[in-house]
């Protein structure tokens, strides 16, 4: 097994991809922190369908499937979308989802139409530009991981400078600005930083799944953390896992797609946070509801002994079973049972058995009841 | 001193002919509203009478159609750190990972500047002013478990520590709980006495004559402005809310009334 991995890590291309792999989980990790916080999470998703028209004109204009040219292309094209759409927002009646979806999908259809142009055309180089839909990480070249490096470092580098400013109007917008902060600038930098984002993940897993990519990595993160330090640096290395779990398990040998396999990884990473996150997660949740139901039949069964013997005037008043079960239309037995393993009621032993089972409440039974039906919870938690 | 001459600079706030508009329709017209140093003003008039919006237009956050304001002689953009804002809890997300002491500490970002971190001096800043909200103990808490009122003393210690001249707030005692509104009160009217303004959109006109010692009453105009006596009367009432409150007909309510009066939902009920 060892073995495997080794061979696996020294093959050149599965390191190229693996590279690759890594600056997409750290720099869309990052980034789409700030937009899933900022309530933009789609904002990814448009921005990598915008690109595709741009990977056509700069195969264009290149003549030939030069990524340097390719990614140029997607990037302006990217930004030119995003700039459309804020816009469309600003100066028309339109909310962000709708103004998002005619941009998304206006540049995505010129991208298709150019892409059925390019490949019609006489022109060899022209194989494989479809890759970019769908990502083809295996054609990762060392001169790439270059170029998705340096932009990472730059994405980096630039978010670590900023910091306390992103923070401020992520969080907080007016006061932001009411401070002086240039709030519309910051967040052009934010969102051009996305389209960079997008622009690394372009090769490894194409226009169409990118989106995961910005998304995913931050919602998981956002289910641990308290900080956003922690949120950033965590939804860097769950991006880094997803992206290398991916590329090993395509390299391994079962030839699968790269992209949608990192894809993959990072949904199970957010399913996985969103159900068993402590304190946030759904798991939890049910958990804790199920917990307080449980501790509330107890507290009703502990109060109905306690109101039966004090309505006989007999501290020790045995309950019959038959009594709870029609009170509570079915027999409590396991919230009895718990209360017996706690000591706070006991079965009564010398009834005639004819008479069927019979409970009776302890004095730590009755020092609860009253806590209980004095408003303090505390009796039965 | 060299600087451009000072316009009116005895007044805390001077706007001249101020008018906001969204996309053709008028939210603030014509405002001229002059409000003195040293004074606790409530700026009050119905919903949608553009008083979130005055206190935007008058710290550049919304571009006014026309007009001009001076805070304190100069323009609000020179006067950007000796300005304290107080925005509506219902402006930020309430579940972003970040923890009370911080949002404070976001007070100083602006005395700062670019690419300085805030330090041990910011930190005990912050401490200090959540010590005078009441709040020191929670410093650690994760915002998002914070209650309505206890959101409102952090962004009023956020505030504070910006150690500003003239405080803007918006809507301070909206859907908070008495102990936080009192809370609040108290501060202010210390910061006022102490010879700061505090210029604050006030959504209980029931209280206004106990908090506030100046009015100026906003329906997209100014209909009245001045000292609360003066203001505060039935007529200038009636003109701003166009007899849409009858509770208020008789202008000012008893004190027995005013415990289960309106607008004073208890802390947790709001969204």
């Amino acid at each position: 097994m060892m073995a495997g991995l080794g061979t696996l890590l020294g093959d050149y291309t599965v390191q190229n991809v693996l590279l690759g792999a890594v600056f997409l989980g750290i720099v869309s990790g990052v980034l789409g922190s700030f937009a899933v916080l900022r309530q933009q999470s789609l904002l990814g998703d448009a921005l990598a369908h915008a690109a595709l028209p741009g990977v056509c004109l700069g195969f264009l204009i290149a003549g030939a499937r030069s990524l340097p040219w390719i990614l140029a292309g997607a990037l302006a094209t990217g930004v030119l979308a995003a700039l459309t759409m804020l816009l469309l927002i600003r100066r028309s009646r339109l909310k962000t989802d709708a103004g998002l979806g005619i941009v998304l999908s206006l540049f995505f259809a010129a991208g298709v139409v150019l892409l059925t142009y390019i490949q019609g055309q006489p022109n060899a180089a022209q194989g494989g530009l479809d890759t970019f839909l769908f990502g083809q990480a295996a054609a990762t070249l060392r001169s790439d991981l270059y170029l998705m490096g340096g932009i990472t470092a730059a994405a980096l580098t630039l978010v670590a400078a900023l910091w306390k400013e992103l923070k401020l109007v992520t969080f907080d917008p007016q006061f932001a600005g009411a401070i002086g902060l240039p709030v519309t600038v910051l967040e052009v930098v934010l969102t051009a930083m996305i389209a960079l984002a997008v622009v690394v993940g372009l090769q490894m897993v194409g226009v169409v799944l990118m989106t995961a990519m910005v998304i995913a990595p931050a919602a998981a993160a956002r289910q641990w953390v308290k900080r956003l330090g922690a949120m950033v640096a965590l939804a860097a290395a769950l991006g880094v896992a997803a992206g290398a779990t991916g590329s090993l398990v395509s390299a391994s040998g079962a030839n699968l797609a790269t992209g949608p396999l990192i894809v993959l990884t990072a949904s199970a990473l957010v399913l996985g946070s969103l159900l068993l996150a402590p304190g946030r997660g759904l798991a939890w949740a049910q958990l804790r509801r199920w917990r307080e139901r449980r501790a509330i039949g107890e507290r009703q069964v502990l109060a109905t002994l306690y109101r039966l013997a004090a309505a006989h005037y007999d501290p020790a008043y045995p309950t019959e079973l038959g009594t709870l079960d029609t009170l509570y239309g079915g027999t409590p037995r396991r919230a009895l049972r718990r209360l017996e393993r706690r000591g706070l009621i006991a079965p009564v032993a010398h009834m005639p058995h004819e008479e069927g089972p019979h409970w009776e409440l302890t004095e730590a039974g009755r020092r609860a009841a009253e806590r209980t039906l004095e408003g303090n919870s505390g009796g039965a938690g | 001193m060299a600087e451009t001459p000072l316009h009116e600079p005895g007044l805390a706030l001077h706007i001249e002919d101020l008018t906001v508009a969204y996309q053709g329709a008028p939210v603030l017209w014509d405002i001229d509203l002059d409000i003195p140093p040293g004074v606790m003003a409530a700026v009050v008039g119905p919903n949608g009478a553009g008083k979130s919006t005055l206190l935007k237009a008058v710290l550049g956050l919304v571009r006014p159609s026309a007009g001009h304001v001076y805070l304190l002689g100069r323009r609000p953009r020179r006067m950007l750190k000796r300005i304290g804002y107080v925005p509506q809890r219902s402006a930020v997300d309430w579940d972003f990972p970040t923890t009370v002491l911080d949002v404070v500490m976001m007070g100083r970002y602006g005395q700062l500047g670019w690419l300085r971190r805030p330090g041990r001096e910011t930190r005990e800043r912050a401490r200090a002013a959540l010590a005078q909200v009441g709040m020191e103990r929670l410093a650690g808490r994760q915002i998002g478990e914070l209650s309505g009122g206890q959101q409102q003393r952090v962004f009023l210690a956020r505030a504070m520590i910006q150690q500003p001249d003239i405080y803007f707030l918006d809507e301070p005692m909206a859907g908070v709980d008495a102990t936080t509104e009192r809370t609040v009160v108290d501060l202010l009217q210390r910061e006022r006495d102490a010879g700061k303004t505090v210029i604050a959109v006030h959504h209980d006109l029931q209280t206004v004559h106990d908090y506030f010692d100046w009015l100026a009453l906003l329906n997209v105009r100014i209909i009245a402005q001045g000292p609360v006596a003066e203001v505060y009367t039935p007529e200038n009432l009636h003109k701003a809310y166009g007899g849409q409150i009858p509770l208020f007909e008789g202008g000012r309510k008893a004190r027995g009334q005013r415990a289960a009066g309106a607008g004073r939902a208890p802390e947790g009920a709001e969204p």
